[in-house]
């Protein structure tokens, strides 16, 4: 199993990695054979982020709000992202889950929607969506979103802001406004840095025994 | 989209009561992580889909009763189980004395399919079945993990390995799902009056104090 995950591409393996120097660790599974029930081919599969801008993207956790127990439940942790069409220009909010990728928020920014903070904290913000996509159907939800500070969350409603505005004015038929910041070239790497070691530290607390 | 395209797979997930089968179920479908203990009775079941390298694929997952006294059909949900997830709680010895016996149970019906045997909640700091103690699935032939549901450590391995298994191709990962655009929705001036009042009802509302691991 050790040699397979080897071979495996590094972006979800070695997220998920158990620390090497933990002291105690199980023994290792034994790899065994079994006939595959299926033979899939190897597809090429599209995020349909690919003609969009990144505006904002940042580690965040979501909730949203049951309303018969009335209570936040958490949505997923991954990173929170603004993206502004190339063609329509309007700017989305879409989330994915750290690990499976699956998508936990999906909307467009509407001229309703204002972020309220949450009820003593300075890092989350609440909003209305009248048609979430992240689970097919378009959906009401009512979303909270926290960042790791209040920094984070500030930065955050200023480009959730921004995007109102030129969404409206979009809809108005006014020329838009290219909201992305130009890219530079190592944008990927020192976005993805902090956030890999903050996933280790997690693991590791969660290993500790 | 055609979901009745995507190649599904029997999961029969097994363990004694509170380990947390249910919850690590509710984790994968909404992303909620339930901290309240609602004994399942019988079994539900509930379809868990993955994006991956090799395209969508499903799991059927059978979440059976881990009490006894609930426990209903048994050998009955174990029938066409194409691969399995047995669950013990790395808190309680007694979840992982009773291993074998889910285990003798399930091979009894299902023979010869892959099975990844979970050790749960090790986000808890007073472990109990420490690692060097967790021996059986090198007799068995089982994969292991250590996972918390809670903390989502390795949650997403169980689900990877078995993909791997069943598709015959241990590169599989999963991938980004594809994000469809979202509509521009009309909504009704009333219904958006509801709306403000829910959200400020919402706003006063704290959000869980959760460990944070941003």
């Amino acid at each position: 199993m050790a040699d397979q995950e080897k071979q495996t591409k590094p972006t979800v393996e070695e997220q998920n990695a158990t620390p090497k120097d933990t002291k105690e660790e199980v023994d290792a599974s034994p790899d065994v054979h079994f006939e595959p029930v299926i033979r899939l081919a190897k597809v090429e599969v599209k995020t349909l982020e690919e003609d969009e801008d990144v505006v904002f993207k940042m580690r965040a956790k979501l909730y949203r709000f049951d309303k018969a127990g009335s209570e936040w439940k958490e949505r997923g942790t991954g990173e929170m992202k603004l993206l502004q069409h190339h063609d329509s220009h309007l700017v989305r909010v879409l989330m994915r889950r750290e690990k499976t990728f699956k998508i936990c928020a999906n909307h467009l920014i509407t001229d309703d929607m204002t972020l309220s903070p949450n009820i003593g904290s300075d890092r989350s913000w609440v909003w209305n969506v009248a048609a979430d996509i992240s689970d097919g159907e378009p959906q009401q939800e009512l979303l909270a979103i926290r960042f790791a500070n209040s920094e984070n969350a500030q930065l955050f409603k200023t480009k959730f802001d921004l995007a109102r505005e030129s969404n409206a004015k979009v809809r108005n038929g006014e020329p838009h406004q290219d909201l992305a910041e130009p890219k530079k070239e190592d944008d990927e790497q020192s976005d993805d840095k902090p956030k890999a070691d903050q996933e280790k530290k997690a693991e590791e607390n969660a290993t500790k025994e | 989209m055609a979901q009745n395209e995507v190649p599904t797979f029997k999961l029969v997930l097994v363990g004694d009561g509170g380990t947390g089968k249910t919850t690590f179920v509710k984790r994968h479908l909404s992303g909620e992580f339930e901290k309240k203990y609602l004994a399942t009775v019988g079994v539900d079941v509930h379809p868990i889909t993955f994006q991956t390298s090799h395209g969508a694929i499903c799991f059927n997952t059978w979440d059976t009763a881990g009490q006894e006294k609930f426990g209903g059909l048994r050998d009955g949900y174990y029938i066409q189980g194409q691969c399995a997830i047995i669950m013990f709680d790395v808190t309680s010895r007694i979840t992982y004395k009773n291993v074998p016996n889910w285990h003798r149970d399930l091979v009894r019906v299902c023979e010869n399919i892959p099975i990844v045997l979970c050790g749960n909640k090790v986000d808890v700091k007073e472990r109990k079945v420490k690692a060097k103690a967790i021996t059986f699935h090198r007799k068995k032939n089982l994969q292991y993990y250590d996972i918390s549901a809670k903390s989502n450590f390795n949650f997403e391995k169980p689900f990877l390995w078995l993909a791997r298994k069943l598709v015959g191709d241990p590169n599989l990962q999963f991938t980004a799902a594809p994000a469809l655009q979202p509509p521009t929705a009309q909504v009704d001036p009333t219904l958006m009056e509801q709306y403000k009042k829910e959200l400020d009802l919402a706003a006063a509302q704290p959000l869980p104090d959760d460990d944070d691991d941003m």
